[in-house]
């Protein structure tokens, strides 16, 4: 059982979270997050990493309140319990050279461990980030820390603003739109990109088949197959 | 001598214990081998198959409800022949038994279905004519006591396995059809699968799942699933499996006492993998404070 250490709210309905005891794990995987004995809400949420501090083991989730889980857990004080399965899913691939990060919205949370885990396994890589938020912007000086650029765009399309034609690889998370816009720029430009999906989940772990996606391989789970996937395998579908 | 008393005789298999893992609830058991502690249980069941394998659903399939959910997965499944291949070993490999869940959209596919698995190391086959998700077959067969009874009596005749026939509480006469079942040559029936429930989107003013109903599972059905597994377990005299809702251990001891011999475990494992082990242990320490010599003395006590 995982332990709450801190639990505050850093932008608008947007929360930061620490656990101490949780499982530890990569960039893009995910932790199926529950308060114990609680029935209701019934299923455990999948929040993806958002920083790894291996000297403490601390865990930092950032999620936004939205339904009825992530409200729950924005009420939750220190010392609380948490029940965290996980690691799970397939993170981001950390290619070599230099990376575009685009993010929108809460879907910026899962890349600031990427860029740390980027920056760590190649310290001279030139990482440029493009975070796109709806009306405020949180988490821009944590990506300080780990990328050369940082570019904050607030109400506008952020994929505009990315340019597919210089980088290694590029990662995507945020909305399903912006995925796709970033995917058919990528497609056109002969880009190697990432995105990370999402969808309800039930179990997590690839066992309940509730959360498929369509492939040029097939169905995949995106809890076990994924969360990440290459845009090119998915994006047609998106 | 040992002390086992949660050893359970089912259809003819010794249980180490009355804990199954519920169809579709573990896969076929990779995900959940350590999590779940699988091989601890009395069995699991495989995820539900068709002859021909299927994709599944479009659309949302999972929608969380107040203490349960509503899935329409639809049967995903690699077919029965893959089953057998490359999921059937690693199963058995766990040392519990193990229960092949068999639908089907035709008669034909449940016969050739059943057939095909005369040739695999099942201990019991689990006849699903309960599923709510897939648009013809399924459930269909399970809804009116005529059908049901001709489906059990067909697969009854083709297959070697000891047969559970796995009903829905959505028939109109449950009870009718837990007979005709039984009267067709059921070895066992397990009971209750998905009640038919639905959920609106209504930002957008449609039902969140493509095909609007869905099956709801999850503590919330718990008692609604006790009555009809005592009604049923009333009405006949073959073994029940008892399944809807059981998130903790006195829940499974309800079932057992309602007349089920043993209990499956689904949706709760999803809230907490661990759910099924600890009932394990719970289970065996309820029969030693209690003095039991063996858990089936709490069986149909009511």
């Amino acid at each position: 059982m995982a332990v709450i250490s801190e639990n505050i709210e850093i932008a608008k309905g947007i929360f930061k979270m620490c656990l101490s005891g949780a499982p530890l794990g990569e960039a893009g995987q995910f932790l199926m997050l529950k308060q114990p004995d609680s029935l209701d809400p019934f299923l455990a949420r999948p929040l993806s990493y958002c920083n790894i501090d291996k000297n403490s083991g601390t865990v930092t989730l950032v999620y936004q309140t939205i339904g009825k889980g992530t409200k729950a857990f924005s009420k939750l004080k220190q010392g609380s319990l948490m029940q965290a399965v996980g690691p799970c899913g397939r993170g981001f691939p950390l290619v070599s050279g230099n990376a575009v990060l685009i993010g929108g919205g809460i879907g910026t949370a899962p890349l600031l461990l990427l860029a740390h885990a980027l920056r760590e396994s190649q310290p001279e890589r030139h990482i440029k980030v493009h975070l796109g938020f709806r009306e405020e912007a949180y988490l821009i000086k944590e990506f300080g820390q780990y990328a050369d650029e940082v570019s904050v765009d607030i109400g506008g399309i952020i994929t505009d603003a990315a340019d597919f034609s210089q980088a290694a690889a590029y990662y995507a998370c945020g909305p399903e739109p912006m995925l796709k816009a970033a995917a058919l720029k990528a497609e056109k430009a002969g880009a190697e990109l990432y995105i990370s999906l999402e969808k309800n989940m039930a179990c997590g772990v690839g066992a309940c088949f509730g959360c498929t996606c369509k492939t040029k391989g097939g169905n995949k789970r995106i809890c076990k197959d994924g969360p990440v996937f290459n845009a090119l395998e998915v994006h047609d579908v998106l | 001598m040992s002390y086992e008393p949660l050893v359970t005789e089912f259809l003819g298999v010794t249980l180490k214990n009355p804990v199954l893992a519920a169809s579709g609830t573990v896969g076929f058991g990779r995900e959940y081998e350590t999590l779940a502690s699988l091989s601890k249980l009395g069995g699991i069941c495989s995820k539900g198959l068709t002859l021909n394998g299927s994709l599944g659903n479009d659309g949302p399939r999972i929608y969380e409800t107040p203490a349960g959910l509503l899935n329409s997965i639809g049967l995903e499944n690699p077919g029965v022949g893959r089953f057998i291949k490359e999921e059937l070993p690693f199963m058995r490999s766990l040392g519990c038994a193990v229960i092949a869940n068999l639908g089907g959209h035709s008669e034909i596919e449940y016969i050739k279905g059943a057939s095909l698995l005369n040739d695999a190391e099942i201990d019991i086959l689990e006849l699903n004519i309960s599923c709510p998700n897939i648009l013809d077959g399924g459930m269909a067969f399970g809804i009116d006591p005529k059908s049901a009874a001709d489906i059990t009596k067909k697969v009854k005749a083709k297959s070697r396995h000891p047969l559970l026939v796995k009903l829905t509480p959505n028939a109109p006469d449950l009870i009718a059809v837990a007979a005709a079942c039984e009267e067709a040559g059921a070895d066992g029936l397990s009971l209750v699968n998905t009640f038919l429930g639905m959920a609106i989107d209504t930002k957008l003013r449609k039902p969140v799942f493509n095909n609007v109903y869905a099956g709801l599972s999850g503590p919330a059905i718990f008692p609604i699933a006790l009555r009809m597994v005592h009604e049923v377990c009333k009405a006949v005299s073959i073994p029940v499996a008892g399944i809807g809702g059981i998130a903790a251990k006195e829940d499974a001891l309800s079932f057992l006492m309602a007349g089920a011999s043993v209990v499956q475990i689904g949706s709760m494992t999803f809230a907490a993998p661990d759910t099924m082990a600890k009932l394990v242990d719970e289970l065996y320490d309820y029969c030693k404070l209690n003095a039991l010599e063996n858990i089936r003395q709490i069986v149909g006590i009511l």
